[in-house]
């Protein structure tokens, strides 16, 4: 006997609303449907009707925990369409505050997914020691979360002598809690029952998924923007991208780990060498973009981040697609749902990292006819109102 | 000269009765709230009483003035009787153990199965009320409970047995009382003492066995649909199952209020306490277990394990 529970909008386990039906064979997934649209903001939409500087703020809101990266991407594609040349120092401040974006979001990931076996002591101790990388973000830029540093043409903030003592301290901490981690993950029976063998994603799969991120280097697949096609400073500094051959939760869990590691020796190298220099250059507030087109790709936190940006030649942009990486690693999660335990349901969901406020597009999908279609703000007003006067006749 | 009524009163309401009873199961609860905190790296309750300690009470009292919701689907009798039933099925036990005295309140040959008894039905009732919830969430959450208790309850009653064994009696007193004139039976029943802590683990739904109510998992599973009083009622039935908990390990393996020289309650409540501190700090070591894995788990080492115990309590004869 199959019956169907609902995970979420609203569920301890899930940060954000998105909604999965899971057909249930005792306690065995046999089938899974996925349900978005709880959160979306119109973003894109907005954009249409704003300049390129205020972009800059409302790309820092799409997703609070990558908002670096977001701000990165979306900076990266104005200044390819103007063609300006971003100055040495911005790029290595940028790779820093990126860097320490990352760590900040693989300690959460890891407490939250710690949280979801039900290890809250492992959670408190994570999330403890975010608060040391989110002080050091908060001493550069002013801000816990939403930064503010990114703006077209370079960086706003500096990063000083008396600060690089201070980051260099707490990286050296970091790094023996990092060790200590792995030490945990690998060694306690609990955690490793919890994640071997469970939402297991294999390589071929993982590919044809189109899975980005740790989510696809846990799958043994080597594909991490950084090094594909390298943008800010990571074409200076060498790095390791972090594969493992697991394909499962336990496999996500000692990339983001050992992800922290090489982020901690990426920051080292280029706080030591970073050039001297000005941060930014100074473009106009209102200025007039020209025309083209202009893809930029960021590897945020949770994978790749693909900003398209489309100028008719005016302040304000004709098309800003953002193609956040939860959307990208969406599929590959309904493909681990299904045969895993119900227990494990929380577990897998945590794996891919989601956040679903990034994924959120308008897609309509007609199943019957299998077509679908994607509509925008004005399309969705006028069907409303078309579907009332039909049944109301006003 | 106080005539012996009286005795009885203040013995059944005041100490070691319900009054004392009931503080001590608000004051396990701060403690083991307090324990886990300090494990986690928090604070814990900190703002009602000294150091937070009358924050139970005030939680209890805000739970009692909630709304009380009874669904529309729902079996309105079993519903409503759980909670009240688990209430009285936890305290009731609690009057068989030996805490003034060698003697407890209620003592009969035979009351430790009345208590492994009334244990096996507080399990059922979980089961009865996630059921009578008709909440999806609750309805595996209870088949979960049904599942649990199959897991840990014949390897707990096999070890609660080990010192009936060894004392000649069924009642938990004699047991208090032989231990006093031998040694604790922790000492020479090491592996019933464990398998036990662990079962009762099982029993209280704590950390590496919340399995019934995993939060994250099933949204606090069997409990989902009670409110107000009921969740009351509940979480108090849950402090008081710790407390029977505690106490049935100090009672069945340390001794119970017997110290090296002169009985008294107060070493009675050092060791409980010391089994609440045991039992709150595997809750903060340990990650959640999956169902399947307990129920393997309990029939390849837990069970094998009791049967190993009273095997060789019965080679060495003691």
């Amino acid at each position: 006997m199959t019956f169907e529970i609902p995970f979420g909008p609203q569920h301890p386990a899930l940060e954000e609303p998105i909604n999965f039906m899971f057909e249930i064979d005792e306690e065995r997934v046999v089938n899974v449907k996925l349900r978005l649209g709880y959160v979306h903001r119109g973003i894109e939409k907005i954009a249409e009707s704003r300049n390129y500087q205020q972009l800059v703020y409302l790309s820092e809101r799409i997703c609070g925990i990558c908002s670096f990266a977001h701000t990165l991407c979306y900076s990266q594609s104005v200044e390819e369409l103007l063609g300006l040349e971003v100055p040495e120092r911005a790029k290595f401040i940028r790779t820093i505050l990126a860097e320490m974006e990352r760590i900040q979001n693989h300690y959460l990931w890891l407490g939250l997914t710690a949280k979801e076996m039900g290890f809250e002591t492992l959670f408190m101790y994570a999330w403890r020691d975010r608060e040391i990388i989110i002080r050091m973000l908060d001493m550069i830029s002013g801000k816990r979360v939403n930064y503010g540093v990114n703006t077209i043409g370079g960086v706003r903030r500096d990063i000083t002598e008396s600060m690089i003592g201070r980051i260099e301290e707490s990286l050296k901490h970091l790094e023996v809690r990092a060790e200590y981690y792995t030490k945990v993950c690998t060694k306690d029976p609990l955690i490793l029952r919890r994640t071997v063998g469970v939402g297991v994603l294999r390589p071929r799969e993982a590919r044809a998924l189109c899975a980005v991120g740790p989510t696809a280097r846990a799958s043994g697949i080597a594909h991490d923007i950084r090094a594909d096609d390298p943008y800010a400073a990571y074409g200076e500094i060498p790095f390791k991208v972090v594969t493992y051959r697991g394909c499962d939760v336990a496999s996500r869990m000692y990339v983001r780990i050992d992800e922290i590691k090489e982020s901690i020796k990426i920051i080292r190298y280029a706080l030591k060498n970073m050039p001297d220099g000005p941060i930014r250059v100074r473009v106009p507030i209102l200025m007039k973009v020209p025309k083209g087109e202009a893809v930029s790709r960021v590897e945020a936190p949770r994978g790749e981040n693909l900003h398209f940006l489309k100028s008719n030649g005016s302040d304000k942009p004709e098309r800003w697609k953002i193609r956040a990486p939860t959307l990208a690693n969406l599929s590959s999660l309904c493909r681990m749902l299904i045969g895993i335990n119900l227990a494990d349901i929380p577990v897998v969901i945590a794996g891919i990292d989601p956040c679903i406020a990034c994924a959120e597009r308008v897609v309509l999908i007609d199943s019957k006819r299998d077509k679908w279609k994607i509509w925008n703000g004005k399309d969705l007003w006028r069907y409303a109102n078309e579907w009332y006067r039909k049944k109301y006749g006003f | 000269m106080v005539p012996e009524e009286i005795w009885i009163l203040i013995e059944t309401f005041l100490f070691p009765g319900f009054l004392f009873l009931f503080f001590l199961a608000f004051f396990t609860e701060w403690l083991d709230r307090k324990i886990v905190a300090k494990f986690q790296n928090r604070y814990g309750p900190l703002y009602v009483g000294p150091k937070g300690i009358l924050q139970p009470i005030a939680d209890f009292i805000k739970l009692l003035s909630k709304e009380d919701i009874t669904p529309r689907m729902v079996d309105k009798i079993p519903f409503k009787l759980t909670p009240i039933l688990l209430l009285t099925l936890a305290i009731t036990p609690l009057f068989c153990i030996p805490i003034l005295s060698s003697t407890a309140l209620i003592s009969f040959e035979g009351d430790l199965i009345a208590v492994m008894f009334i244990m096996s039905l507080t399990a059922l009732l979980v089961f009865i009320g996630g059921w009578a919830s008709t909440n999806r969430f609750s309805s595996i959450g209870s088949m979960r409970a049904a599942l649990q208790l199959f897991a840990y309850e014949i390897p707990m009653n096999i070890v609660m047995i080990g010192p009936a064994i060894t004392a000649g009696s069924l009642s938990i007193s004699k047991i208090v009382d032989w231990q006093a004139h031998g040694v604790w039976n922790m000492f020479i029943q090491p592996i019933g003492f464990i398998v036990l802590i662990v079962c009762l683990m099982a029993h209280l739904q704590k950390v590496p066995f919340d399995i019934p109510e995993a939060e994250s998992e099933i949204v606090s599973g069997w409990i989902v649909e009670f409110s107000g009083k009921k969740l009351a009622l509940i979480r108090l039935a849950k402090n008081f199952e710790f407390v029977l908990a505690s106490s049935l390990i100090t009672s069945l393996f340390l001794g119970g209020p017997y110290g090296p020289l002169y009985i008294s309650p107060i070493i009675f409540l050092a060791k409980f306490f010391l089994c609440v501190f045991i039992l709150s700090n595997l809750r903060a070591a340990f990650a959640r277990y999956r169902i399947d894995h307990l129920l393997t788990g309990a029939w390849k080492y837990l069970t094998p394990l009791a049967l190993l115990q009273i095997t060789l309590i019965k080679i060495w004869g003691i």
